[in-house]
């Protein structure tokens, strides 16, 4: 079972408004968002299941990813 | 007038007069409220020249059509004058319940104008309006005298309030309200101190007319499912801004002892997930925000309750001061909530103050006593309390960074870190050009709040100087202050990603104006050129020198840090303006040329 990740705020305006991507388990949050285009250092937090982790985690089967853009400057 | 209160309430403190006046239809059109009134009323009501600290300037507190409303986050307002500070124009933007309570008693603003002869405080409960003395609470803290007038008139009063900074003309002294929540920078609350007006105190229970009911309410709850609905609501929630300070560490961006780097080597114990467990009790909202990012904290350690800290505070009086201690940076917060000065100035002077101390420019005869080394803790509550009191050192700090680095000389105006006499707010930017420009064009002096580029900087590649930074830079100038002119929050569309297009048919329906955003960011680019006209009208030698830098970032790169070695060229610093000139239609000294200005309907006698 593939995992989901999604992409959250300013983030998708790199990805050209597309927020959710099917990906294979493996592979780091960091390598898949440089191969979306998406510097790792403009994401604020990586959830994963509920839980935070680093951009260095390996996404395994089944994990909901969610990827959250820096934002700030209230 | 669907959408306003109807009315301006015009109080003379000299005469003890108070008027209302109809908000005519024309000023709701053209300037739409808030931010947009301010600079109308200070453009046409402050003569040029004004002292800021006399009975000619004024005060002006305005909401905006979605204050108070069912929009998420409409519990903004603006206040402008003349800034202490700078000699310019102050625009501060207050969240909490004062807005929404200032439109239900029928209000689009309030201009405070003059000077009472004694102390007093401004009483509004609806239609009723009067200046009452306020002898008892002059003097003592904002924190404390807005918990009385809340025991003495009720929950449902809200109060804005200034603090003792505020009565001595302190040049950042700011406006408290809701026990936390600030009109910050620029110095609005020396303004309201030197006309004698200790507070004000305001209940409406009034409706607002609105264009369209059945629109407006399902547009109002499409935007707060939105806000609900939105990925990341949760940490948001959970964190607030302080979301924020792993980040900014991370890519140095986080101030460091006095903007020297971007990184600071004790900041984990300042990370937001580091202060929930530590000191955090409960979640704090403004007026209908369904996403409430203020924070209110038990200290344990000064055994006190202090609201937030912020990230701008931590930042400010946490790492830039060397202080990694996140107890001693709340009760450093609530110290100056109390005494009435702004966080992000008092943290960047004391920062100044260090520095000068650490190379020898001040000594211990100048601090009277203090050991004012970076990290030291009890010498920055200290120092805090001198500057709110004007004493001693604190009386030369009170006059905000630049003046003080001129009177001090001997180098240290390299390291203030400020444009146009507003000090930084709370991000480095070594070779970060898009935000570093940001600072520099920034209408009030240096602060972040206009155009929050520093992600783009990583996204495009940090030294590149090109014209798309310059675009977005202005476009973010155009368009984030427009939340100001509404009234409302722009956190909800900042950290939620909430589409800003849902804010449309809201407005339509809450005013009966159909405008897009097109339309919207073209009041922000003529309310953007009125404020610049501003700083014109009131500096002779007003132009390009007021933009440039604090010379720290073109001439000293970091020694660690994310930024270590990286600086920005002067040339790059020059390149920024003109490409940023030439966008804006402004002539080569920074100033708008008359296309421009009849392009955005401005008439010469609007701004002379």
């Amino acid at each position: 079972m593939p995992a989901i990740l999604r992409l959250s705020g300013s983030l998708k305006d790199v990805t050209g408004g597309k927020s959710e991507y099917t990906v294979e388990a493996g592979r780091s949050v960091r390598a898949v968002l440089e191969s979306l285009g998406i510097v790792p250092l403009t994401v604020a937090l990586v959830v994963v299941n509920g839980e935070q982790h680093t951009k260095d985690y390996i996404i395994q089967d089944g994990d909901a990813v969610r990827v959250l853009a820096v934002v700030g400057g209230g | 007038m669907n959408g306003y209160g109807g009315n301006i309430l015009r109080v003379n403190l000299t005469t003890g007069g108070i008027t209302r006046e109809a908000t005519p239809p024309e000023l709701a059109r053209d300037y739409l409220g808030g931010r947009g009134f301010g600079i109308y009323f200070l453009l046409k009501e402050v003569p040029r020249g004004a002292d800021p600290l006399g009975p000619e300037n004024k005060l002006i507190v305005s909401p905006g059509p979605l204050s108070g409303m069912l929009a998420a986050g409409g519990g903004k307002c603006d206040w402008t004058c003349k800034a202490p500070l700078t000699g310019g124009y102050a625009s501060a933007s207050m969240g909490g319940h004062f807005t929404a309570e200032l439109k239900y008693a029928g209000l689009d603003s309030i201009i405070l104008e003059g000077v009472s002869s004694k102390p007093v405080y401004v009483f509004i409960d609806d239609k009723k309006s009067e200046l009452r003395d306020a002898a008892e609470y002059w003097g003592q803290g904002a924190v404390d005298v807005e918990k009385e007038l809340k025991d003495k008139f009720g929950e449902e009063f809200q109060i804005a309030v200034i603090g003792p900074a505020g009565e001595k003309a302190v040049s950042f002294a700011h406006i408290n309200h809701d026990f936390g929540r600030q009109a910050g920078r620029g110095g609005v609350g020396a303004v309201m101190g030197s006309k004698n007006v200790k507070a004000i105190v305001v209940r409406g229970t009034r409706s607002v007319p609105v264009a369209d009911l059945d629109a407006y309410r399902k547009a109002g709850m499409a935007l707060y499912k939105a806000c609900k609905e939105a990925e990341g609501l949760k940490e948001w929630t959970s964190y607030g801004t302080t979301i924020v300070v792993s980040w900014c560490d991370e890519a140095g961006a986080l101030p460091t002892r006095n903007f020297s780097a971007g990184s600071f080597e004790d900041a984990k114990t300042l990370y937001g997930p580091y202060m929930r467990e530590k000191i955090v009790v409960t979640d704090k909202g403004c007026f209908g925000c369904p996403c409430p990012c203020g924070k209110y904290s038990k200290v344990k350690k000064y055994n006190a309750y202090a609201e937030g800290p912020e990230y701008e505070t931590i930042g400010l009086l946490g790492s830039n001061v060397g202080i990694s201690d996140i107890e001693a940076v709340a009760y450093a917060n609530l110290l100056c909530d109390n005494l009435g000065i702004d966080t992000i100035s008092a943290g960047n002077v004391i920062g100044w103050a260090m520095e000068c101390y650490e190379k020898g420019i001040l000594t211990k005869q100048d601090t009277g006593g203090l050991d004012l080394k970076f990290g030291n803790i009890d010498a920055t509550f200290k120092l805090i309390e001198m500057i709110a009191k004007k004493e001693g050192l604190g009386a030369l700090l009170a006059d905000g960074v630049k003046k003080a680095s001129q009177k001090i000389g001997k180098g240290s105006e390299k390291f203030a870190i400020q444009v146009k006499g507003m000090e930084q707010s709370g991000y480095a930017t070594h070779n970060a050009t898009s935000m570093l420009l940001a600072y520099m064009t920034c209408d009030v002096g240096a602060h972040h709040n206009r155009a929050w580029a520093i992600t783009y900087d990583i996204q495009v590649g940090r030294e590149k100087v090109v014209p798309e930074k310059v675009a977005r830079v202005i476009w973010l100038q155009n368009f984030r202050p427009m939340f100001d002119v509404l009234g409302a929050c722009r956190l909800q569309w900042v950290e939620l990603g909430i589409d800003r297009e849902l804010y449309i048919p809201l407005l339509e329906s809450i005013t009966g104006i159909k405008r897009s955003w097109e339309d919207l960011e073209k009041v922000g680019e003529r309310i953007w050129n009125l404020t610049r006209l501003y700083w014109v009208r009131e500096n002779a030698d007003f132009g390009r020198a007021w933009d440039m830098p604090p010379a720290r970032f073109y001439t000293e790169a970091p020694t660690s840090g994310t930024t270590k070695g990286q600086i920005t060229k002067f040339e790059d610093v020059n390149r920024l303006l003109d490409m940023y000139y030439e966008q804006r239609g402004w002539d080569s000294n920074g100033l708008p040329i008359p296309e421009t200005m009849e392009k955005l309907g401005i008439k010469q006698e609007m701004v002379a």
